[in-house]
């Protein structure tokens, strides 16, 4: 009961939020308004969702800032040339260095938030090195020829609307329903009892790596086509938002409790709150301040503390 | 264990000799002054980072440290933003500042009992929104040339940056050498839970060295604003990377207990001499964040105790 009550409380902040700026702006509610948002929000969520896997293990992935600038810049580099092999070359881009992290991880036995920040320098370098150190715009015609899928719409609303949805559906398949994603929430509650019963800890580790690895490259992929260019510093303000919006809908970073919707949830939330920082006359600037705040205080509530015997 | 000890100190020799076969001009006077003038701001930044990873913890809120404290420096001396003319006496108060931010990021790491990672990744981010927010995203130029040879004046052609940083490294020995403080720190990073019953008082220490970090931040961020003439939320960034590589190049261990502020001397020059060979050598900029990141990863799977980890997460 109490755990159905905890996994409630986002989804209740997130309608008090909606309703609130209601309040105080009635055209919020206006249904493109509220289609905008959501779109606005997919890209932060596509993020946000591979590495709620890596957080339902009890690790973190620091990377996918870097990650996705990467991707964007790869896309935008070679899709003059390459066409559709630029999105492949790219989303192969963002699992290979979730990859090298889980590697890492595993065989160098190195605590993630360290392998992590280590491979976000590399690839950011990698960003550098295939933006040739500047920001590389997508023409109008390689735009409607490859990423329509991304930025066009379908059934009057917008693709990037779909392609999170398509996430949403897929990664909550695979979290609820898959071996993997069981693997995953066992690993995360208790890591000791799953190694004992003689199951292959790394590789469940490594598969959730490479899935953030490729999440974030696929939300750079959306966000350089939405922008119109790939940089290496595209994403550079989203990392904060994207754990925030893991730890915000109710994923523990202590592991084991979790879902891809929470994240979808929280998502949500973080941009609602984006929204409603701006009418009430916050900076963009300031916002930060705000999300900072918001991730201290959520990772303290939704932490499990039996688990850790002493806190870091 | 002896050998492991000196791994830092031959990877430098080492690494200076390499250096100087393929570029002549690294073995010169004025390279070397450049060499000792690039690392003050890193050397000051580590020596309160080695005390939080001589515990286990980290410290993620470098660059919001240190940015606000440039611009809480910035705006306190002769600037074009304020009417503010306190000269050298910002240098204290930014300290005084970044201590007080330390102090924010122990209490929430120990008061509300989460990792420090999530803790002063937080914190470090409410500091960047500060510093940017509170300048609507532009500068304060700092017009006070005085105060600016804290860091670019010269005596004996050694910038005085070079000095304040050995200062800050013998600082750092004496509180790790001759103080309680220092020993409580590798007693809480080797064991917690022995530490604990043998009567340290392990929540003041981890707030007080998060405190003593947020000070070396703040003397960085002081420095910085001296060495560039202004202060922004900008003005970090890169540092934190440079300093944790620096803190595990030299051989401190992330799982704590393990290390020494002079370590973290070696390591800053190493990250330095690596940086200044590559410029030598025409290595384009951007490529060093990726040999940073090599080299952490190279560094702490080196350093790290793997009997003492059966579960990494």
């Amino acid at each position: 009961m109490k755990e159905r009550i905890r996994d409630l409380v986002p989804v209740a902040a997130l309608f008090l939020l909606v309703f609130g700026i209601a309040g105080y702006s009635p055209g919020f509610m206006r249904p493109d308004n509220l289609l905008t948002l959501t779109a606005d929000t997919m890209t932060l969520f596509l993020m946000a969702s591979g590495v709620t896997f890596v957080i339902m293990l009890g690790s973190i992935d620091l990377s996918i800032q870097g990650v996705a600038s990467m991707t964007s810049c790869i896309v935008a580099a070679m899709l003059p040339e390459y066409g559709a092999l630029a999105l492949a070359v790219a989303l192969a881009a963002g699992a290979l260095s979730g990859l090298a992290s889980g590697l890492v991880v595993n065989y160098l036995r190195i605590p993630s938030f360290v392998a992590t920040l280590a491979v976000g320098g590399i690839v950011t370098s990698v960003a550098y090195w295939a933006s040739d150190t500047r920001s590389v715009y997508i023409s109008q015609e390689d735009q409607d020829a490859w990423l329509d899928w991304a930025t066009g719409n379908f059934l009057g609303i917008d693709n990037e609307i779909w392609t999170g949805l398509v996430a949403l559906v897929l990664l909550t398949v695979l979290l609820s329903f898959t071996r993997f994603g069981r693997m995953v929430r066992a690993v995360g509650s208790q890591e000791r009892a799953v190694i004992a019963s003689g199951i292959d800890v790394d590789r469940v580790k490594l598969a959730a790596f490479v899935l953030s690895g490729f999440m974030a490259g696929l939300a750079g992929v959306v966000m350089g086509a939405r922008l119109g260019s790939g940089s290496p510093t595209l994403a550079n303000e989203f990392l904060l938002p994207a754990i925030a919006c893991v730890i915000v809908g109710g994923t523990a970073i202590t592991g084991g409790v979790g879902a891809v919707w929470k994240t979808f949830v929280g998502a949500l939330i973080v941009a609602v709150v984006r929204i409603g920082m701006t009418f009430v006359g916050v900076t963009v600037f300031a916002q930060q301040i705000v999300f900072g705040l918001v991730l201290v205080l959520a990772v303290a509530i939704t932490m499990d503390r039996s688990k850790v015997a002493t806190v870091k | 264990m002896k050998l492991r000890a000196f791994a830092p100190i031959a990877v430098l020799v080492l690494l200076c000799l390499m250096i100087a076969v393929f570029s002549p001009n690294f073995l010169s006077v004025s390279n070397a002054i450049r060499i000792l003038n690039a690392a003050a701001i890193p050397m000051v930044l580590v020596m309160g980072a080695t005390f939080v990873i001589l515990m286990g913890s980290i410290d993620l809120s470098v660059e919001g440290v240190v940015s606000l404290t440039a611009v809480v420096t910035a705006s306190l001396v002769q600037n074009n933003l304020t009417s503010a003319d306190l000269g050298y006496w910002a240098v204290p108060i930014a300290m005084l500042a970044g201590g007080a931010i330390g102090a924010v990021n122990g209490a929430t790491h120990v008061l509300m009992r989460i990792p420090s990672f999530m803790a002063t990744l937080g914190i470090g981010f409410v500091c960047l929104g500060i510093s940017t927010a509170a300048l609507g995203g532009f500068p304060v130029r700092i017009a006070d040339r005085e105060f600016r040879n804290i860091t670019l004046g010269r005596t004996f052609d050694i910038p005085h940056g070079v000095y304040i940083a050995l200062a800050a490294v013998i600082v750092a020995y004496i509180i790790q050498q001759r103080t309680r403080l220092g020993r409580w720190v590798y007693a809480i990073g080797t064991d917690e839970t022995t530490a604990r019953q043998s009567g340290v008082p392990v929540e003041r220490t981890r707030i007080l060295v998060f405190a003593l970090a947020g000070i070396f931040s703040g003397l960085a961020g002081a420095l910085a604003a001296a060495q560039l003439g202004q202060g922004h939320g900008l003005i970090a960034s890169g540092r934190l990377f440079t300093t944790v590589t620096a803190v595990v190049v030299g051989g401190t261990a992330l799982s704590g207990g393990v290390g020494s502020v002079l370590n973290s001397v070696v390591g800053v020059l190493i990250v330095v001499v690596l940086t200044n060979g590559m410029v030598l050598m025409g290595v384009p900029p951007f490529v060093q964040q990726g040999v940073q990141g090599l080299l952490i990863i190279v560094a702490v799977s080196l350093a790290l105790d793997r009997r003492l980890l059966s579960v990494v997460k």
